[in-house]
């Protein structure tokens, strides 16, 4: 094992490069797949699982970054281009028998014994990358037969590290075995949906820390477009969540025109901070802030402070550029009341203002509710 | 709302330390009174340091904002994140502007990304909304 050691070593330290090239290819997909720290080999098998859920993104480039690209998860095509890369790099034929003994739930291993198992060489995994795609009975053999496999290698394996890379790797390899044996399902039918769950059976009984994502009738379920599908879920979430806060969005669809208007509207919010701290910096010498102002503003603030959206009060003679995105967020913003017009707001405000610091105050009946009725709390 | 409680105790959080940071630049004569623009530069940067604050670490960006500003040991540890994880840039454009326009959006993944801008976006409002008052309030007494 002291060759096992040794390959293990360089396969590390030839993945810091790999790890940073293929990382920055990859978003990850923590639940579905392994997470995205450094795990055993000092997070080579990164790339592996960025190769799954990057595999659109030109297997190629991922390949020639990564060392060990992981065939299966990987297209065909892509599969000849990632064998030449294993060819061409010598040391990667040692790692790569290495690695089923690193973790016995580990996606790559799964893969590479699902090729026909323990890809001593190269040759095996031309073979199984066919196998894969060929008929189940295959792979549903191999998911059951190259766990024990696995497991009798792990204990063989000399590492210290294969301990740790098999919780790693238990899960993932769990859910891409399910993955595999779903498919399995898609393409011939009900009856390997036992043999999955003998597979299941057997598997590994540390399945608490993963997300198992049921394939739906009729979508992808090899693994790679499982964690695709999952993360392309989280982030038309987070699309929608700012569809609601971007004014103006609702009727646009399509991601690319969304973040269009999300951008341009983070531009003009920060334009408008800037351009109100330019005026606040201009203003701010001739006047003392003070505590008073500050009681006030946190109640009217309270009071969800509707503020003028159309420009400055009279005194400062100037015209705020505020496009009609601003509009929409302060009148979106709700506060107490139902939201209020800008003009006639801004002039109860400076009545009301200067009535709060006289202790004074003229409740304005036209409409603002929430400020006169704050005024009202001041005194 | 959930939205306008986290609106309103933010924007409380942040008008007390904003006010706080201009009343201590107004108090700084010298330089800061003279030079208006150096006097608009600070004034944002407290807006911001003052927003940031405000939020708290709890957020990647806020936590990227006060970084800046305090500018020690979390830059190290930023840096060092964003070498562990770089993060896929699609290169369509779009992805990257956001990246550039959200503090701390450059080592992010881009589901956090989308969720850090929405905190921010909500954020900005709450501020712009505050620096109005205040400018208002302002504007008035005179």
């Amino acid at each position: 094992m002291g060759s096992e050691g040794s390959g293990g070593r360089v396969f590390q330290h030839r993945g810091g490069g790999g790890i940073g090239g293929t990382n920055s290819a990859s978003d990850k997909v923590s639940g579905v797949t392994m997470c995205s720290e450094s795990m055993f080999y000092g997070s080579n098998w990164d790339p592996i699982v960025s190769l799954s859920q990057s595999g659109n993104f030109g297997n190629s480039n991922i390949v020639s970054q990564s060392e060990f690209a992981n065939p299966l998860m990987l297209e065909n095509q892509a599969m000849s281009g990632s064998l030449a890369q294993f060819h061409s790099d010598s040391g990667l034929v040692d790692l790569l028998p290495r690695i089923p003994n690193f973790g016995s739930g580990s996606s790559f291993s799964e893969m590479v014994t699902s090729f026909g198992h323990n890809p001593d060489s190269l040759p095996n995994l031309q073979k199984g990358a066919t196998q894969d795609h060929c008929p189940n009975s295959d792979s549903g053999m191999l998911g059951a037969s190259p766990y024990g496999k696995r497991k009798r290698e792990v204990q063989q394996g000399a590492s210290p590290k294969s301990g740790e890379e098999e919780q790693h790797k238990d899960p993932s390899g769990d859910t891409s075995r399910e993955d595999n044996e779903r498919k399995q399902k898609s393409e011939k039918g009900v009856t390997r949906g036992k043999q999955a769950k003998d597979d299941r059976s057997g598997a590994e009984p540390s399945k608490d820390d993963y997300i198992h994502v049921r394939a739906k009738r009729g979508q992808a379920r090899n693994s790679h477009s499982l964690a695709e599908r999952v993360r392309r879920e989280r982030i038309s979430e987070r699309m929608r969540l700012l569809q609601e806060l971007v004014p103006g969005c609702n009727k646009i669809t399509g991601k690319a025109m969304m973040l269009d208007e999300i951008i341009n509207y983070v531009q003009s919010l920060q334009q408008q901070v800037e351009f109100l701290s330019m005026k606040l910096a201009a203003v701010n010498p001739e006047l003392n802030m003070d505590i008073d102002r500050l009681l006030s503003k946190d109640i009217l603030h309270l009071r969800g402070g509707n503020t003028t959206s159309l420009g400055v009060s009279p005194g400062l003679s100037s015209s705020l550029p505020f496009p009609p995105y601003s509009q929409g967020a302060f009148n979106s913003a709700p506060g107490t009341g139902p939201p209020f017009h800008s003009l006639p707001q801004q002039h109860v405000w400076n009545t009301e203002l200067q009535g709060l610091l006289q202790m004074g105050f003229d409740p304005d009946p036209s409409g603002n509710m929430g400020r006169s009725g704050s005024s009202k709390m001041e005194l | 709302m959930a939205m306008n409680f986290h609106q309103s105790a933010i924007k409380t959080r942040f008008a007390v330390r904003f006010v706080q940071a201009m009343k201590r630049l107004n108090k700084r004569r010298g330089v800061t009174t003279t030079d208006s623009y150096k006097r608009y530069r600070a004034t944002r940067a407290a807006a911001c340091a003052s927003m940031a604050s405000a939020v708290g670490p709890q957020r990647a960006w806020s936590r990227a904002v006060l970084s800046k500003t305090k500018r020690r040991r979390f830059q190290a540890i930023s840096r060092k994140r964003r070498l562990i994880n770089p993060r896929r840039n699609l290169g369509f454009g779009q992805e990257e502007d956001l990246r550039g326009l959200v503090p701390g959006g450059k080592g992010m993944e881009y589901c956090s990304l989308l969720s850090e801008t929405a905190h921010y976006i909500r954020c900005l409002q709450a501020q712009i909304q505050v620096m109005t008052d205040i400018l208002h309030h302002s504007s008035s007494l005179n």
